[in-house]
């Protein structure tokens, strides 16, 4: 593994010091399921590892005025098992649920998810969907922006390398909103993405839906909301699959994936109709 | 090399030491303190074969840095069974659950990590308990069978 310094700050104002001082020499540690691989196969250049995972300040999940507060060092374990996001954050439990095995769900942390700004982070589409927001601070600043101004592209967010995610903000799950987390991977353990999708529709009556939110992962250099979908679902009411596949029919319009090592091109945007196609027949309970 | 000071508590006795800050927990206890029960498979935290509990949560320690373990409670395989053979190794025994062994440390840790949570897990909870662990030579049938066995699913 390379040589680095490694540092701890003890509180959150001493780790946004740090963040000021070593700017784009460091690298936050957090959970470390991707920042260790990474360093042992040489792979960071930077010179400070800044530990930030036992800031109290950074952790903890909480709820106040309808919406959920996450502390980015939370653990996706800790996100599973909070009786907060079970009950007001389902979708988001339901993605995290599907990220690595127990053994990654008990060190890897959401912030980490969001911060590598992976296509292929799982947390991401469900997030999307959610509308959720970001705080995010520096020394002597505080703001909040939109999930659709935080990815940049792939490994890339506009957090800036003085700064650090505060909290991750999103709106309470209505009860008039019905969703799915669904992901292809090779298996359904310890596999990265080939393609995801996150859906929350909201309903107006019957299968009728006044709103509805689709995004897809791992099909797109940044993970953003697919509106065209969006649109035909809430144009009629979904009861045949006909006009539920000429929906999600929209997706292969919507998503830009690239071909790797997982898949192709012209696979990933084959599937990721099918994914949301699927998905909706079984959320809708319309059988085939 | 840059070094750093620990302090943690493994296995039930404390160690104080000074040590690389570049290295993994893994690589701590294999070639530091000589505790090969821990066993390292891919080094980057598919297999599971490296699991061992950090103040009661499985981790792969191939992916802790030995500077996050300072004023933890850490728990190997060897500390598993301190006091002997433990039911879950037994339960592995009596299945036949193991052939070469080398994912069985981390097998058993993800057992116990799983029973801790989950004393009486189904079929299906035990598979994703599991999932974290990969076996090259069983199929993991009886590895199963094994937990269902540990938990009391069996006789």
């Amino acid at each position: 593994m390379k040589e680095f310094e490694y540092l701890k700050p003890r509180d959150l104002n001493e780790a946004l010091f740090f963040a000021r001082e070593y700017k784009h020499r460091k690298k936050f540690l957090a959970g470390g399921t991707d920042l260790i691989v990474r360093l042992k196969d040489n792979l960071i250049r930077e010179d400070y590892i800044i530990d930030i995972g036992e800031i109290k300040e950074l952790k903890g999940i909480e709820r106040k005025n309808g919406e959920i507060y996450i502390g980015p060092t939370t653990t996706h374990s800790e996100i599973i098992e909070s009786q907060i996001t079970k009950k007001y954050a389902p979708l988001l439990v339901e993605a995290v649920k599907t990220i690595g095995s127990p053994q990654i769900r008990n060190r890897g942390t959401i912030g980490g998810n969001v911060c590598n700004a992976s296509p292929a982070g799982d947390s991401i589409p469900a997030l999307v969907i959610s509308g959720a927001r970001f705080v995010i601070k520096s020394l002597d600043n505080e703001r909040t922006i939109d999930i659709k101004d935080l990815f940049l592209g792939p490994g890339k967010t506009s957090i800036g390398d003085d700064e650090i995610l505060y909290r991750i903000i999103i709106p309470e799950w209505k009860e008039n909103e019905i969703g799915f987390f669904n992901k292809l991977g090779q298996r359904n353990a310890m596999s990265i993405s080939i393609a995801s999708v996150a859906v929350k529709l909201e309903r107006e009556e019957g299968n009728k839906f006044k709103k509805a939110f689709v995004s897809f992962g791992a099909v797109s250099p940044v993970v953003n909301r697919a509106t065209r979908c969006e649109n035909l679902l809430t144009e009629r009411e979904l009861n045949s699959k006909d006009y539920i596949f000429e929906a999600a029919s929209c997706a292969v319009n919507e998503v830009n994936p690239i071909t790797d090592v997982r898949a192709t091109r012209e696979y990933r945007r084959e599937v990721s109709k099918y994914l949301l196609y699927e998905s909706l027949l079984n959320l809708l309970r319309i059988g085939g | 090399m840059k070094t750093i000071k620990i302090n943690f508590v493994l296995n039930g006795e404390e160690i104080v030491d000074e040590v690389p800050v570049n290295i993994t927990l893994l690589d701590y206890l294999r070639d530091y303190l000589r505790l090969t029960g821990t066993k390292e498979g891919c080094g980057k935290g598919e297999c599971g074969a490296c699991t061992v509990i950090i103040n009661g949560r499985s981790v792969n320690s191939c992916m802790v840095l030995i500077p996050q373990v300072d004023g933890k409670n850490v728990l190997t395989i060897e500390g598993l069974s301190n006091d002997g053979v433990t039911e879950i190794q037994e339960a592995f025994v009596e299945e036949g659950a193991i052939q070469c062994g080398f994912c069985t440390p981390g097998m058993v840790m993800s057992t116990y990590y799983l029973l801790s949570k989950n004393p009486h897990p189904d079929e299906e909870e035990i598979r994703e308990g599991l999932s974290g662990n990969l076996c090259r030579c069983t199929g993991y049938k009886k590895i199963i069978e094994a937990v269902k066995r540990a938990s009391g699913g069996k006789k």
